[in-house]
Formats: C-alpha cells, structure tokens, sequence
C-alpha cells in the first residue's frame, strides 16, 4: 500500500520536473493514454469490488490499454480517420459505467451496513 | 509457515506491481498536466490539427493586417509631413536663390571673388607738359581725379572698381605721394587705368555727362582714353586692410 503511494508520489513527481518537450501532435496520444489508464483504475476497483480482481488482467490491461489508445490514435491521424473518438468513446462509457457500479456497491454496503447496525 | 510466507512474498510483489502502475499512472497525468499547462491548453485534444493551424493562421493574417493599417496610417502621416516640407522647401528654395544672387551681388561689392564681366576702361595720362605752362601740377594727374572718376562709375552702378588692376573696395585708400598714387599701399605712376565692371553704356554715359567727369579732367589737362565693352576681369581681394 505505501509502496504504491509512493510510485504514485514519485510518478507526479517525475512527470512534473521532467523538462522534455514534445510536440503538440503527440500531446493527444498523451491524453488518449490517461483516459485509457483511468478507465483501467477504476476498472480494478470496481473488479476488486465484485471480487473478481485478478491482478494479471488488471497490470496488463492497464499497460495495454494505454499502449492501443495510443497507437489509435497515431494511427487515426496518420490514416486521416479520427480514430482517436472511438477509443474516446469507448474509454468514456466504460469510465462512466464502472464508475456507476462501484457507486453502486458502495451504496448497497452502506446501506447493508446500516440495517445491520440498525438490526443490531 | 510455508503458506503465510508465501502470501507475503505475493502481496510484495503485487505492491511492486501496483507501484509500478501507479508511478506510470502518476507520470502520465502530471506529464500531461504540465504539457497542456505549458502550452496554454491550445492542445486540449484536438487531433483535427488542421483547424488548428487555419486557426492561428488567421489570427496572424489579423494581425498582418492590422499591422498593415497602423503603417499605411503611419504612412500617410508620414506623408503629409512629407508634403509640408516640400512646400516650404519649394518656397525656401525661392528665398534661397534670392538670398544667393544676393550674397553674390553683396561678394562682388565688397570683393570677395573674382568679378568678369562687360565694363569700361579709362585711362587717364598725363597730360603734354607745354612750354608755357607755369605750374607742372597743372598737367599731371592727381589723386582727386582718380577719386572722381571712381566715384562717378559707383554712382552710376559700377559693381567693381580696379586702379591698375587693383581692386578698390570700401577701405580702400587712395593717396597722392608726389608724382605717384598710392593704392592701398600699393604705389603707381601715371598713366592710370581705372576699370569698371557694370553697363558699359550707362557707365561710358555717365562719365561723358556735359560739364561732367570728362569734362573736368580735359579741363585739367588731362588725356582721357575710354575703351566701352570690355570683357574685364578682376581678381579677388586677398588681403585685409
């Protein structure tokens, strides 16, 4: 747990005081690779959350994902097909979705818990 | 003993392995952060680059355009400023020559440069000493008649005067020492030639006046000799006196 806050802290930390400059185009696979790695958290939460966690699937889903967001895109861009909207598509509904069952586990255990106690 | 162990050793390497996502997690997100921070979020995700550039494109030719204007008004400005001076210099340039011819007439006068120009010649000689004459001071030239004739070519308009080739000007002395005349220092025996630059006629005319000049030197004995329309040339005054 503390090993992962610090990667974290360590990762912002890294990514700010980097000084390398890229160019503007590739800025969008950039973006396109922190919507696909949010999806993936918050996908391993809500996985963690039903109890079917794997942690195999989650880090190499993660990796992969952000590999193939960014490689549609490039791709869009090169092939003049806006590629990038479908992995915008697709990354933005799962967001939402996962998001929306992880709210709604905690609810229900909140709510387990509180005629629990109630009960009790 | 084996089965805790083991799982300890696997919790250690899923915290390595979550570490690990979470420092990529972390570097992508702050990276971007930075990025779009640095270029002012005109990157936002916009892969239609194109509308981007027509974009800045057009700002520029905006701003192209608006420089155009501040320098044609700047220009115009400019212009007129421009027009001014040269009417005032076309009018300067009026004075100027004025100004110049009259700076020229001014140096002839006072004998700054050397003066050519149409003029007359007067000699004036001794004249033949008689047998009766009692008094030689009767028949040679003085002083004075130089002074008249050079006075009455200034009067009628002589720009510039010479005794002998020197050139009289508005110091000048003129001096009888005997049988010879001073000129500014400069002695000369007779005969004299007085040169005068001007009109020829009016000078010839003035000095030729009845009861005039000419009249009074032939009275003294004088023996006048007058060439008219000369080209005459006379040479700048050097010195100061």
């Amino acid at each position: 747990m503390w090993l992962s806050i610090l990667g974290l802290i360590l990762g912002v930390s890294l990514g700010l005081l980097t000084d390398i400059r890229i160019p503007p185009e590739y800025a969008n696979y950039l973006s396109i690779a922190v919507l696909a790695a949010l999806d993936t958290l918050f996908g391993g939460i809500r996985a963690h959350l039903q109890q079917v966690y794997d942690d195999r699937v989650f880090v190499s889903g993660f990796f992969f994902n952000i590999l193939l967001a960014a490689g549609l895109a490039f791709l869009g861009v090169h092939l003049g097909v806006d590629l990038y909207l479908a992995a915008i598509f697709a990354f933005g509904v799962r967001l939402f979705q996962n998001i929306a069952v992880i709210r709604r586990i905690l609810l229900s255990k909140w709510t387990d818990k509180k005629s629990i106690r109630e009960s009790v | 003993m084996k089965k805790p162990n083991s799982r300890k050793r696997e919790n250690v390497s899923k915290s390595i392995v979550f570490s690990l996502v979470f420092l990529v997690l972390g570097f992508i997100l702050s990276y971007s952060y930075s990025l779009s921070q640095s270029d002012d979020g005109s990157d936002n995700f916009t892969a239609n680059s194109q509308f981007e550039q027509e974009e800045s494109f057009r700002e520029e030719l905006i701003e192209q355009q608006e420089r155009n204007k501040t320098l044609r008004e700047e220009m115009q400005s400019k212009q007129a400023v421009l027009q001014e001076f040269e009417s005032e210099f076309s009018s300067g340039q009026e004075d100027y020559s004025d100004i110049a011819s009259e700076a020229e007439k001014l140096r002839r006068y006072v004998g700054l440069m050397p003066v050519e120009g149409e003029g007359l010649k007067i000699i004036l000689e001794d004249g033949e000493y008689g047998t009766q004459a009692v008094n030689p001071n009767d028949y040679i030239v003085h002083e004075s008649h130089v002074f008249q004739v050079i006075h009455e070519m200034y009067i009628a308009g002589a720009e510039a005067v010479a005794v002998n080739g020197q050139r009289i000007h508005s110091n000048s002395t003129i001096v009888c020492t005997g049988p010879v005349i001073e000129v500014d220092g400069v002695k000369y025996p007779a005969p004299f030639t007085i040169e005068a630059i001007g009109k020829p006629d009016v000078l010839a005319a003035s000095i030729e006046l009845p009861g005039g000049v000419l009249d009074q030197l032939v009275n003294d004995n004088i023996v006048v000799t007058m060439d008219e329309g000369l080209e005459i040339t006379m040479p700048a005054l050097l010195s100061e006196s």
